[in-house]
Formats: structure tokens, sequence, C-alpha cells
């Protein structure tokens, strides 16, 4: 229950495992928002906005991703695809201030990374995989303040509040493929989340804002197995032995991101966004785990496969995205809205991985508002989300001392219907 | 974009509850033959080729032959259809083979022959006579058979090896090896071949540790290897040519001595005495053969190798022993009454301490020391060039096992993330008698091969996935 509530997008519209889909009139933007002051939604943009919003207000969004995956292995070449997972997103914001304030408060809870991808059984790469689960969700505490009538800057509190990951593979044993589960809770932890808006004028305004990186980490997760030949059988004692394990550490990192955004107001009904942002996915160089605890199998404590930690190598870069979208006010009541973005992968060649097939990415977004009364209103947003097909050969593999994933064709596309109530006031 | 319409059409309307259908596609890969013609394959070699495995040929090692898994593979481009002197379900366990029972104590695997279901139609349990195939093939792998072999009249006969007397018509009983190619390349008209001989013409040697069988002299084989190939391209057919492993990195040599030497050092022991060579003598004859411990192969060096064989008697040492000698002498099908002459001409007194003395030392037949590897070694090189001259001169294609093998030696193999290595039993690669290749290994070696084929010919083969296909399963 909580899984599919809490879930993250499956690493949807942006790179490697980020999830850019802070709030529904953004989204139908293409995700622009960083030089602009929509709503609420700036505190997670650019909370130097903030302050820049008129109203006060309550909003809430919600999506609904639908990603679909293909995978052709280098050899044999049978596609398989993915287990259709449903996993929801969702953006809670709160703003207040005083009319006419120079200053607002607000708190906002949102999901900045997140993946869930379950491959089809027996798969080529089941060994390295064969489904996993990200989750995280920060709640963020947030200040802005106009130190001109131009000029305001803001600053949130990130907090981890919620993070989980569940990792499985099956395991190529003498006797028949077994499976190991991997599954934790991350520990709380705190980052920032600052921006600086500019608005000289009615029809342009900037923005810069920066999101530290935050390091999810599992101490105590559990270790568990299936599969594993029966006590008493005869390969049970030379098997077993080398799985103790009950317990891991891990760390993800979930990495900073510098945004810098453009705002162009040529009328009072149009409004163009234009945003280019960098993560900096090269924090999140191995994904190392430190087994422990003995289950009774074996005399040596935690062991997975015979060795008591394991590391794989990432080796991610930094990701650039463009992002483009604008918002026509039809009337009072309704507004549309078109974008498009590009994403740069995190993933280099030589180093993509069935639990982040990442890809360069092309987006295209529509949304729309309507307002029911004065105070109240929905937002409507549809993001589709094709990744360029990327292959990658067992020579790249070998070549980056990456054969612990496996070598094939991926190809995704991401379906995100969404739909959010907001109420000022 | 007309898949962007087809998608999310629905989407818009439904809000995804239609999106059941729309996954990705992903365009096949395009396999095609390129310049060469697969339609018709036949498969020339050894055991390797036959598919044997576990210490016998039996009906899932044929079906998972290399040549088996190749011709799967050129079905796709119109290959067509490729016969195998397979066992009868009936038969399925064909000679008989190792299987893998259980485990001592302290790890060891513990094997059983399996005698059910076999393909026996007379002979003894040292010359077996099994049911005979006698329609036409395309896989000519016959177990046991040498380069020098195949001007052999009468090796298909009951006196000689009992994989080709198998398949031999019973019309023409003399006939050689050769002379089969022959014929089949007159009737069955390949457009394709795989050549993989010449590994029992330095293992033979090598297995029995320098004391038994002998090495081909390389002109035989040079000589031979001209007239197979010519044989196989006498009709226009393309073709590769496989080349001979170095047989000293196969779990059969790799595996008890680092063990052994660990128990020699846990021991405080310095050394061993072992017989070389086979000539018969005592002590003071030369053939013994004294073995620093620090000498024994293992990861951190050393030279010296010892059998899989040696395995179950290595523990004797130094006590006073005659079982080993008894072992060796059912091995080559000797009366027990040859075994005092036998003792008595190597001057071996068995009330002496196994191992440490050298009136007891450790057989000839267990050990394949630094002088014998040297010849095996240099007669590889030797065949290899042959091999490698021969091929290139009628333009075929060319597997150099030797290369990828040593490569699997000294890194393992990796296929969609799960390792493989060189080593016994849990290798995943090699079989239980410790030198042909499980299905597994026979995967690897077909997808091998077809990178060859794709190098040479501009074809463009997908392999198989070997991960589908068993290394040594424990039960």
């Amino acid at each position: 229950m909580g899984g599919t509530l809490l879930a993250s997008v499956s690493a949807a519209s942006a790179s490697g495992f980020q999830v850019n889909l802070g709030g529904q009139k953004n989204i139908g933007m293409g995700g622009v928002g960083v030089g602009l002051s929509l709503d609420q939604a700036a505190m997670f943009y650019n909370p130097g906005a903030l302050a820049m919003v008129r109203d006060n207000g309550v909003q809430v969004g919600v999506n609904a991703a639908l990603a679909r995956s293909s995978f052709r292995g280098d050899n044999t070449g049978i596609q398989q695809s993915l287990d259709n997972k449903l996993v929801v997103p969702f953006n809670f914001y709160a703003g207040f201030g005083p009319k006419d304030a120079k200053y607002k408060f607000g708190v906002a809870v949102y999901t900045p990374y997140g993946s869930t991808l379950k491959y089809a059984d027996g798969w080529e790469g089941r060994y390295a995989l064969t489904e996993i689960t990200l989750q995280s969700v920060y709640v963020q505490p947030t200040a802005s303040y106009a130190i001109t009538p131009t000029l305001s800057v803001g600053a949130g509190l990130m907090i981890l509040a919620y993070g989980s990951v569940n990792l499985q593979k099956d395991l190529p044993l003498p006797t028949g493929p077994g499976h190991i589960t991997l599954d934790g809770k991350t520990k709380t932890q705190f980052g920032y989340n600052a921006g600086i808006f500019f608005k000289p004028s009615d029809k342009l305004s900037v923005g810069i804002s920066y999101r530290s990186k935050i390091d999810a980490t599992v101490d105590n997760g559990s270790v568990t197995y299936s599969g594993l030949p029966a006590t008493g059988s005869a390969s049970a004692a030379l098997i077993n032995r080398s799985f103790t394990a009950t317990s891991f550490t891990a760390t993800l990192p979930l990495p900073a991101v510098a945004s810098i955004g453009i705002g162009v107001m040529p009328n009072e009904q149009l409004t163009i966004g234009l945003d280019a942002s960098l993560t900096f996915w090269s924090a999140y160089r191995t994904l190392d785990f430190g087994f422990s605890g003995n289950n009774g199998n074996g005399t040596t404590d935690g062991l997975v496969g015979g060795n008591n930690f394991s590391t794989s190598k990432r080796f991610y870069q930094d990701a650039l995205a463009f992002r483009l979208g604008g918002q026509y006010k039809v009337d009072d009541k309704l507004t549309v809205r078109l974008g498009t973005a590009y994403d740069f992968s995190a993933v280099k060649d030589g180093y993509v991985g069935p639990e982040t097939p990442d890809a360069d990415r092309v987006q295209a977004t529509a949304g729309l508002s309507y307002l029911v009364t004065e105070h109240f209103g929905v937002d409507a947003s549809f993001l589709f989300e094709a990744f360029r097909q990327r292959t990658q050969t067992q020579g790249q593999l070998l070549d980056n001392g990456t054969t612990d994933r496996v070598a094939g064709t991926y190809r995704t596309d991401i379906f995100i219907p969404g739909v959010g109530l907001h109420y000022k006031f | 974009m007309k898949f962007f319409i087809k998608c999310t059409a629905p989407v818009v309307g439904l809000l995804g509850l239609g999106l059941a259908g729309c996954q990705p596609d992903i365009d096949a890969p395009k396999v095609s033959a390129g310049s060469a013609d697969f339609s018709s394959y036949i498969a020339i070699g050894n055991s390797l080729t036959a598919g044997y495995s576990d210490g016998g040929l039996y009906r899932e090692g044929q079906l998972n032959s290399y040549p088996n898994i190749l011709s799967q593979q050129f079905a796709q481009v119109g290959g067509g259809s490729f016969v195998q002197p397979l066992f009868t379900e009936a038969q399925s366990n064909g000679s008989g083979y190792l299987k893998l029972t259980g485990f001592t104590a302290t790890g060891s695997p513990v094997t059983a022959n399996v005698t059910t279901s076999l393909a026996l139609r007379g002979g003894t349990a040292a010359a077996p006579l099994y049911t005979k195939f006698t329609d036409p093939i395309n896989n000519l792998g016959v177990p046991g058979i040498r380069m020098s072999d195949i001007l052999t009249p009468g090796y298909g006969s009951v006196a000689g090896n009992p994989y080709f007397e198998r398949i031999t018509l019973d019309t023409t009983p003399l006939q050689t090896y050769l002379q089969r190619v022959q014929a089949t390349v007159a009737s069955l008209k390949p457009t394709f071949f795989t050549e993989w001989l010449g590994n029992n013409d330095v293992l033979g040697y090598a297995t029995a540790g320098g004391a038994a069988s002998s090495l081909t002299p390389v002109a035989t084989f040079t000589t031979n290897t001209g007239l197979v190939l010519d044989a196989l391209v006498a009709g226009g057919a393309k073709g590769v040519v496989s080349t001979i492993p170095d047989v000293t990195g196969i779990p059969f040599f790799t595996t008890v001595g680092p063990s052994f030497k660990a128990t020699l050092v846990a021991n405080s022991v310095p050394g061993v005495v072992a017989l070389t060579g086979a000539a018969a003598g005592n002590a003071a004859s030369g053939n013994r053969k004294s073995i620093a411990t620090a000498d024994i192969r293992d990861a951190s060096g050393g030279r010296q190798l010892f059998t899989l064989t040696s395995s179950a008697f290595l523990g004797l040492l130094g006590r006073p022993t005659g079982a080993p000698w008894r072992y060796l002498l059912a091995q080559a099908n000797q009366p027990r009454a040859a075994l005092g002459p036998y003792l008595t001409s190597f001057g071996i007194d068995t009330t002496q301490a196994f191992g440490a003395t050298v009136g007891n030392p450790i057989p000839s037949a267990f050990v394949l020391d630094d002088v014998e590897q040297g010849l095996v070694a240099s007669a590889t090189a030797s065949f290899n060039s042959a091999l490698t001259t021969a091929a290139t001169s009628r333009n075929l294609a060319i597997f150099d096992a030797n290369a990828f093998f040593r490569n699997v030696a000294a890194n393992g193999y990796v296929a969609n993330a799960a390792n493989n290595t060189a080593g016994y039993l849990s290798g995943n690669l090699f079989g239980l008698d410790g030198v042909h290749p499980t299905p597994r290994g026979y995967a690897v070696v077909a997808n091998e091969i077809l990178k060859v084929i794709n190098a040479k010919y501009g074809s463009s083969f997908q392999g198989v996935n070997a991960n589908l296909y068993r290394g040594v399963v424990f039960p």
C-alpha cells in the first residue's frame, strides 16, 4: 500500500533516476519553473521565487507514471517486455504570508528521485537484476524574502523524510537459480534548496536555484534468499555457507541540481519559460554493499556469494537538461500549456545497467488549468517521454569492467497523466 | 509519429487504462549469411565435436554439441537439417558417463558412473560396442580420434574406435576416417564445415602424464591436416578451422595440485618423489624425479601439474601402499597378475612410503611434469602452426581456441552477468572429467565460432544465451 502511494516514477522525466515532477502546471510546460513564479511549486523549482507568488495557497498533484520498457539481448535477440508497473509520484505545497508582506513561508513535500522496474521472468539479465524499487520523499520547510520589489531570495531545508530501496536478482547457483532480495529504509538526512529570483519588468524574469546532494544511506537493510538448496540436501552445506548475510548497508547519492531559468511574458495571456539544469550525477561512482549478520547457513558471517561486500561501477556523468514551455490564458477560467524537454543521459556508454536503463530522452507535454471558482482550480497535465534506443555490447562491458550487467538494447517510453487541485486565498 | 498517435490517443481519453498493448518495439537484429552459404553444414572433429561430456558420450551432450548449436543458428539463414548420430531416448545414456552424486564432509565431489539406459550392443567393458547409427550424418565427430588416425584402415572396425565403429557402414568396414569425410562431402555436398581435429594428438599423452600414448609427429600432423581440409573444400565449401587449446589450462590438470600443495605446506613436507616418462627401470635408471613442494603449480607459481585422477591417491602420501599401481593397471585393462612383473620392472616396493621414497614414487601417470609440459607445449604450437597455415592457404576462417581458452583460464568468461571460469565443478564450463566442456562450455564455444564466422564471411549471426545451457549441476 505504502509502496504504491509513496512510490516515485520509473526514472521518469529527467536523467538517471531523477524525477522532475514538481508541480502540475510546470509539468504541462516541459518542466520549466526556475525562472517563473507560477504557484506554490516554486518551493521545488526555485525557493527564491516564492516571495513573488501573489497568493497564499495549498495545492496537491498526483501523477500516474506508466513506463513501457523493452529489452533485446545482445545474444538471443529475443525481445523482453518489462512488467507494466504503475507508480504515483506526488507533490504537495502550502505557502503563506501576510498580505503585502515581503516574506513568505511554506512547506513542500515531493518525490525528487525514484525508480521502479520489474523485468520479465527468466530474462537474460536475471543475474544482474530482476526487480528494483527506489523511493524518496523530501519534506521541505521553506522561507522566501523579497529584498526589493524585483529581487527575492529563498531557501528550504530539505529533509529526506522517507526513502526505501528494494533490489532483487537471481543467483546462478549450480543447483539451479536462487533469488536474493535486499530491502531497506533510509536514514533521515538533510540538505538544502536555495534560489534567487529577479524580475526586472512585467515581461521578464530570471532565476537560479540549487538543490544540494543528499546521501540516502541504508544502515540495516534486510537480506533474504529463496531457492537455496534445502537443508539436508547433498549440496546444501557446500553452497549455503556462502550465503550467511542477513543485513546490508549501502549509500546511494541523490545528487545536487543547479538550474537557471528565464521567464518571458510578452503579454497578459502568454508566459514562456526556458530552463537549463545540470544534475551532478558524477557523485555516483560506485554502488557498494556491505554485508553482515549470520542466518546460520555457515560459520563465516556476512557472506553473499562468498563475499562480505560487493561493489559495482557506476561512474555517472553530470547530466544537462533543457526545457521549454509556455502557457496561454484563454480566458479568466481556462489556461492551456505546452512544452518540451531534452535530457542528456547520466550514464556513459558501457555502464548502462538494468537498474537504470538510462538514455537521452525527449519529452512532449501538455496541460491545462480550469478555475472552478475564484479560489479553487483544477490542473491537468500529460507528459510523454521517449528514451532514445540504447545498445550496449558485451565488448563495451568487458572494456569497462562492467560485466555485472547485461549486453543488449533498451528502449523505454513513459506516459504520465497527472492531475492537481489548488486553493488560493 | 504513427506510434505517438496510436498510443497516446487512448491515453488522453482513458488516462492510460487502454495502454496495455503499447510496448515500444526494438527492431529485431537482421541475421544474414554474408558471403557464405550455410544450406548444408558438416562438422568434422573428435569428442569436442561429438558433444562428449562428463567422461562419456550421451544424448544430452550430443544435443548440446557446438555443431548442433551452430546448426540452429544457421537454420535462420537457410541452413538445412543437421543430423547427428544421436543415441535414442531409450538408450539416452549412450556410453555411460560420470554423474555428481554428492560431496564428502570436506567438500570433495563424489561421482558415480551412470550404467542404465546405455547404448551397448556387445563387446567387453574394455572394448565396448555401441548401438549402430548408419543413416547419413552431418556431425562426424568421433571421440578419441587423432589427426594421426584419419588414414588408418579398420579404425571403424570392431577392433578400432567404438565411436567410429558405431557410425561406420557395414558395407565399408575398413573405411578410413578420411574416406568417410570424402564420401560425406560427395553425398551431402556441404557448403560449409567446421573442422576441429588434433586435440587428442597431444591430449592422450598429456592426460597420461607422459606415461603412455605419444605425441603425433609434426610431419604426420601437417600432412593429414592438408588431406582432411582438401577433402572438405573439394566441393567449394567454406568453413572454420579450430586450433588446439593449451591442455594444461583445463581442470584435469589445475584442480588437484593447488590443494595438494596446500596440504604439503601445512604439514611442512618439503617435496615428493614421482616417476617421470614411460620408460621402465629402477631408481638408479634416472626415471625418478624429485618435486619440491614449492614447484607444484598453484596461483602463486610452480610448474608441476597433478592429474585429476591422482586425487584419490595423494592422501596415501607417506604410507606403504600398492593401491595407485593396482588402479593404473586396471585402467590399462591389464590382469592383476601383471602387477608383480610391472612393479619389478620399475623397481617399486609397495611397502615403502608412497610418494616419499624412490622405492614407491608417485606414478608418472599422475604428474605432468615440466619436461613433459614442454613437449606438449611444443607439439601444440607446431600443430597450431600447421592448422593455421593450412587454413590460411585455403582461405578458411580460424577459430583460435588456444587463445580463447587461455583467456578463459586467466580471466574467466562472463556472460549476462553470470561468471564462468576454467575451474572444476563450479566453473560451469568444464564437465566432471575435467577435460570436456559442459553444455554451457559448448554454447560458449559455439558463440565464439559464430563471431569468427561473422568476421570472416561478413555474416551477422547472434549467439545463444549461454546461461540457458547448464554447467555442472549439483544434486
